[in-house]
């Protein structure tokens, strides 16, 4: 016990958080952002596959990370765009859209990844890691004076240039909901599109911009799943990310700083697991944790809630 | 009238309006309507007598069928909302379009939001909002939650937005319906003052105090139709009344006297407020005896929905008793006061009515699948299904194709028949039926008030809530009128009433002692 | 519309769809074809496609095809779990509740059937029984969770499911590395299941030589019959599907609206572990699995096809299981990867539950049946008419 609290204590543990947790909150703030506008995207998972592989082969190719996070990016906005089309447009329930882009997203991507490795290679792959080399890797940086810092500086510096990223995003992603008209419209149309429409905003655009963005931020955390956290794209690496960043959102009281602490939860837990396994524990003891957390903090929410809404009248 | 007057003055005309409804519902049908700068124009009639209809063209939500629409001269066409207020036309729905979590600041200039760089001002949005509001003396707190403010601030929000987008013209769809009475007096003061700033206000109301203090002119509308227009000042009350309420068809329903005996319903002291704190049931006291349609007439939203609400259970009194037979049936389960024998004919039909997209059989049996009859052991018995619906839809004459058709796909007459079929074949002891025959065919509306009698004489009590006068009036052997939440006159001899008579009750001009009404409860 | 349009129209639609992926099918194949020239990509993609097609159930070779049973009856084989998450799915979805459990459910009920079929010796027959029941029954109970927070507290049953299948499996992983591994053997698994507890295999029947298809495939047969009366000739079923069409219009009526919510994703659960039970008696030696087996997601595929009607669900699930068996044969004589069948399946998906898909070809039936009726009606007023004079 006093072994794994002294793993526990490390810096690098507290590094290790910080890392689990960039490709969730990405997640988070796309489900965050989706349900501001009124509606659930539960195929992120599907999308950070997608966009997992394309950048960690388009970086290949180019050799470079810029090229490839680039493309990891545009591909999760077309295809929110596309599941935007289907559910907006053709009136395809959201949930089961959702389901049919993480339905392609496990097995989907294995069939492209090694169709395009098998044209591209001359043999089909069943991963890129052997094609992603720590060059064309979205890099680290160790932030001058503050690396220094005993422990602080190794807790803090030496991150992935998107893990720094997922923490600014977060703080611009608050700011673009409150303090941007883009944010305001989202929140309006969410919550009454009625209401919004009836002053001239256009509830179709802004929930096409609302699930562009939840592709967008998929792009960010499928690049980091594919091109920093691991080299390279393997099957179902994503890991129910996805999935995660719902309950977080939803435990996160759909607010961001909400949704990034709940992020943190989730990397601390996952983190725990880490260590677990190193002093020889069982991670699989610690892995469910968050997820039953989440459970519970749902019922107390909804208990409160409800209690609230029962609370007698006031006297007029 | 307008006819001596310059043409000139009209800000607004619209002319010869005919409005027909996809489903073949004529809501206008030639009405004139002008408006002259400066005024406050009442717009009165009954539900359904076509105000809405022609406000929502007037803003653009609808388009006539045919007829003119002609704006400070220019003849226009009103597509859409977005050109109305191009064209200084504002409109303040009743259910308010303003979202909760957003600030009152933040209402007002959603879509057209003030900008610093990237980012919203939101100290010119205040600042809009408080300069609009001083100019208007519209009292509103420009930082606070919508959601945190009473139902008269979120109202002025709702003006504000109107004028703060260039509204020179104000449509009010029933303002005080949701007001207090401080509140209302409030909003009069404001509206006397955009008045005089020169703006024009049309007011939407049925209630003739309010209407006979504030307005200048006002037009009448019954039917689809004008009934006129007039200056304010030289009409009664009692004119008013008249122009509004009335009967335009005389029903003959043919019934036998009614012989009620024991009570069936018994109601007492019920009350309710709802969630913006306007008391909606006050002291509500009465019986239904079997053997008799015991009518309530009133214009809607006096509490005659909230009190069906209570007696089947969607709803809880604040206080006061129902019972059924003896027994309480505040609260009870709904498979319990069906148990007991009530059944209702909703309201609202799409929402309780039915499940649209299973078939007429299996919306006929949804109160009575558990019963006996119609299982045998874990399964149905399909024949004995098949039977039942078969039937009813012979004895209700559901115009289909089988008993199998989807019965969201039928016309909304016979979607009516298939719920009456269900409520009044399940051998019932009390029938609420609320707005029967809203909106449907002629056919369907005579055999369901048909069915009503036969029931009522048969022995059923009976309890009718009808905004249409003649089908209140008519079908009920006694009646009784609502009017803000109470009873205000209860009639033993629906027959001896007259016209006149009925819509001063229903306007709060008139009102019964306290005994006159007690007598509604047969002790 | 007629009951005889509305068949055509789903009929239509439902080809339209399947066309559609396997026109994306063949353009994936036809990119990753091997050949120089367009001809020869051509004539690759051919190939493959006629693996796709008819290879899951006939032989393929240069004197022609031929019936080989074995394929049918991997065919049927793998229908079973999917059969049992696809009516598992089918009752929780029909209530209007978008519970996501049954991957998790099949997992949990294949272990506890592990479990039992392992510790617990009881008479063969009985055993198997007990061992599914268990399953069920347990997996079940644990669908409580999310429809008891929904009914009381308004929780959503999407979100609580989706992390109770985490927390199932994870658990099973600890308790699978603590308690139950064998730990003779090099991969994690269980002791090997009682022989009393094993679902014999069909192979009886001449045809069926496969050693994969079980008795399941019949036990799945009969679970289809019950749900299929069960949702449709029964008052519980009556009362799970008007809820979900119309939940005030079932709470007027005087159901126990929150009751049969409960009851529907009990249901769900014991399908799902049952399902479980099954696969694992009649496929496997011992309890191995490691991760999600993705059979629930599949069962949402089944679902969604059969339009949450149980009567169907053989018919999608045989037809996903035909495409996946295709899809292998293409792996194995085209050389075109089998997970293709994910992007088939995820766009055959979408198009079915797309519900304007062809809502202009729905709309011109809709308005020719009522010209129709009109006709129709004018008619016979005319006769009426008539008859008066």
């Amino acid at each position: 016990m006093s072994n794994l609290l002294s793993n526990i204590l490390s810096p690098g543990f507290f590094f290790s958080i910080f890392r689990i947790s960039a490709p969730i909150l990405y997640a988070t703030l796309a489900a965050i952002v989706v349900e501001k506008a009124g509606f659930a995207n539960i195929g992120l998972e599907g999308l950070m596959m997608f966009s997992a592989l394309f950048g960690s082969l388009a970086s290949y190719y180019a050799g470079s990370w810029v090229v490839g996070f680039l493309t990891a990016v545009i591909v999760g906005v077309v295809m929110s765009l596309v599941m935007g089309f289907f559910a907006f447009q053709l009136q395809t329930d959201i949930i089961l859209v959702g389901i049919a882009i993480n339905l392609m997203g496990s097995g989907g991507t294995l069939f492209l990844c090694k169709i395009i490795t098998d044209i591209t290679e001359g043999k089909a792959m069943a991963s890129t890691t052997g094609l992603v080399t720590s060059g064309i890797c979205i890099p680290n940086i160790s932030i001058p004076l503050i690396k220094d810092i005993p422990f602080i500086g190794e807790v803090i510096s030496g991150h992935s240039l998107l893990t720094y990223l997922a923490f600014l995003v977060c703080i611009l992603t608050s700011i673009m909901l409150y303090r941007t008209s883009l944010g305001l419209n989202i929140r309006a149309v969410g919550e009454n599109s009625n209401a919004a429409a009836s002053v001239g905003v256009s509830v179709l655009k802004i929930k096409y911009i609302a699930i562009g963005f939840s592709g967008l931020m998929s792009g960010f955390g499928g690049a980091f799943m594919s091109m920093s956290y691991a080299q390279g794209w393997s099957q179902d690496m994503v890991a129910g990310r996805g999935f995660i960043a719902l309950a977080a959102q939803a435990m996160g009281g759909g607010e961001c700083l909400g949704g990034m602490l709940s992020s943190l939860l989730f990397g601390f837990a996952q983190a725990l697991g880490i260590k677990f396994s190193a002093v020889g524990l069982d991670s699989n003891l610690a892995s469910p944790i968050p997820y039953a957390i989440t459970i519970i903090s749902l019922a107390i929410f909804g208990f409160v809630r409800i209690n609230r809404a029962k609370k007698p009248k006031v006297a007029a | 009238m307008g006819d001596g007057v310059n043409r000139e003055e009209y800000i607004v005309q619209m002319k010869q309006i005919s409005k027909v409804y996809s489903n073949g519902v004529a809501a206008n049908q030639g009405v004139d309507f002008n408006l002259k700068k400066g005024e406050i124009h009442a717009l009165m009639g009954e539900n359904g007598a076509g105000k809405s209809t022609l406000m929502k063209m007037l803003f653009g939500m609808e388009q006539p069928t045919s007829g003119e629409i002609v704006i400070n001269g220019e003849t226009t066409v009103l597509s859409s909302p977005s050109v109305a207020i191009s064209k200084g036309i504002g409109m303040v729905h009743q259910h308010f379009m303003l979202v909760p979590s957003l600030s009152v600041a933040e209402n007002v200039v959603l879509g057209m939001v003030p900008k610093k760089g990237i980012f919203i001002d939101k100290e010119k949005a205040i600042e809009i909002t408080r300069e609009n509001a001083e100019k208007y003396n519209l009292h509103v707190e420009p930082e606070m939650r919508v959601a945190d403010i009473p139902v008269g601030m979120k109202q002025k929000v709702e003006i504000l937005k109107a004028l703060v987008r260039g509204a020179k013209i104000l449509i009010l769809d029933e303002p005080t319906a949701v007001l207090t009475a401080q509140e209302t007096e409030e909003l009069f003061r404001e509206l006397t003052t955009l008045k005089k700033e020169g703006y024009t206000v049309v007011f939407i109301s049925h209630k003739l105090n309010e209407i006979k203090e504030i307005t200048d002119r006002l037009t009448i509308m019954r039917n689809g139709r004008s009934m006129g227009v007039y200056e304010t000042k030289d009409v009664s009350k009692e004119d008013i009344s008249r122009l509004m309420v009335g009967r335009d068809v005389v029903l003959n329903v043919q019934k036998d006297p009614a012989k009620p005996t024991e009570t069936v319903l018994k109601v007492r002291d019920l009350e309710y407020v709802n969630e913006w704190n306007k008391k909606m049931l006050n002291k509500v006291s009465f019986d239904v005896r079997k053997g008799e349609i015991l009518g309530i007439a009133g214009v809607e939203g006096n509490g005659q929905k909230e009190l069906i609400d209570m007696l089947f259970n969607l709803n809880v009194p604040d206080a006061g008793t129902a019972e059924v037979n003896g027994r309480s049936i505040i609260g009870l389960p709904q498979a319990k006061i069906r148990e007991m024998g009530v059944s209702l004919v909703p309201e609202d039909r799409m929402l309780y009515g039915i499940a649209g997209t299973a078939s007429i059989e299996e919306n006929v049996i949804s109160d009575r699948c558990a019963k006996k009859e119609l299982n045998n052991g874990p399964l149905f018995k399909m024949s004995e299904i098949h039977k039942l619906s078969e039937q009813l839809v012979k004895d209700y004459t559901v115009l289909c194709k089988s008993p199998a058709q989807q019965v969201g796909m039928l016309s909304g007459g016979n979607i009516q028949k298939v719920v009456v079929a269900r409520e009044f074949s399940n051998d019932p002891a009390l029938i609420l039926a609320d707005q029967p025959t809203r909106g449907i065919d002629v056919g369907a509306t005579e055999f369901i008030r048909k069915k009503l009698v036969e029931l009522s004489r048969s022995g059923v009590a009976v309890l009718l809530v009808s905004a249409d006068l003649a089908e209140v009036m008519e079908l009920s052997d006694s009646l009784i009128v609502m009017h803000n939440g109470r009873i205000v006159a209860y009639f033993r001899d629906a027959e001896t009433l007259t016209d006149e008579e009925m819509g001063e009750y229903m306007l709060g001009l008139k009102e019964q002692t306290p005994e006159e009404i007690r007598r509604v409860c047969h002790d | 519309m007629t009951r005889k349009r509305e068949i055509i129209f789903s009929i239509v639609r439902g080809a339209m769809a399947i066309m559609i992926a396997l026109l994306v099918a063949m353009l994936l194949i036809f990119i990753s074809a091997d050949g120089d020239s367009f001809g020869e990509k051509l004539s690759v993609t051919a190939e493959a496609m006629k693996q796709l097609l008819v290879g899951p159930i006939f032989r393929i070779n240069a004197t022609g095809i031929k019936f080989e049973g074995k394929r049918l009856a991997d065919v049927f084989a793998a229908m079973i779990p999917t059969i049992f998450t696809g009516l598992s799915v089918c009752v929780m979805f029909a209530a209007n509740q978008f519970n996501l459990g049954s991957e998790g459910g099949i997992m949990l009920g294949a272990f506890i059937s592990a479990i039992v079929a392992i510790y617990m010796p009881l008479p063969r027959g009985l055993h198997a029984l007990v061992c599914i029941l268990a399953g069920g029954l347990v997996t079940g109970l644990v669908m409580l969770i999310p429809a008891i927070l929904k009914v009381k507290l308004n929780v959503s049953e999407m979100v609580c499911s989706l992390m109770l299948n985490y927390i199932i499996m994870y658990i099973i992983k600890y308790l699978m590395n603590t308690s139950y591994a064998d730990k003779s053997k090099g991969q994690i698994q269980t002791y090997p299941f009682l022989n009393s507890s094993k679902l014999p295999a069909l192979s009886q029947a001449p045809i069926f030589t496969s050693s994969k298809l079980s008795w399941g495939i019949v036990i799945a047969v009969i679970a289809v019959v019950v749900m299929g009366f069960f949702m449709y000739r029964s008052r519980w079923g009556y009362q799970i599907r008007m809820i979900g069409i119309n939940q005030d219009f079932a709470k007027y009526s005087g159901m126990k609206v929150g009751f049969v919510i409960v009851l529907s994703q009990i249901i769900g659960g014991f399908l799902a572990g049952a399902g479980g039970g099954i696969e694992m008696l009649g496929r496997y030696p011992s309890f191995s699995w490691s991760a999600l087996p993705g059979y629930g997601w599949t069962g949402i595929t089944v679902a969604i096809l059969a339009g949450n009607n149980p009567w169907f669900v053989p018919l999608a699930a045989f037809f996903l299981a035909y495409l996946g068996k295709g899809c292998d044969m293409m792996a194995t004589y085209a050389n075109v990867p089998t997970q293709l069948i994910a992007i088939v399946q995820g766009v055959i998906f979408l198009f079915f539950a797309a519900e304007s898909f062809l809502s202009r070809y729905r709309q011109s039936l809709v308005v020719k049946t009522a010209k129709e009726e009109i006709a129709a009606k004018m008619a016979s007023s005319e006769e009426g008419g008539k008859k008066d004079e």
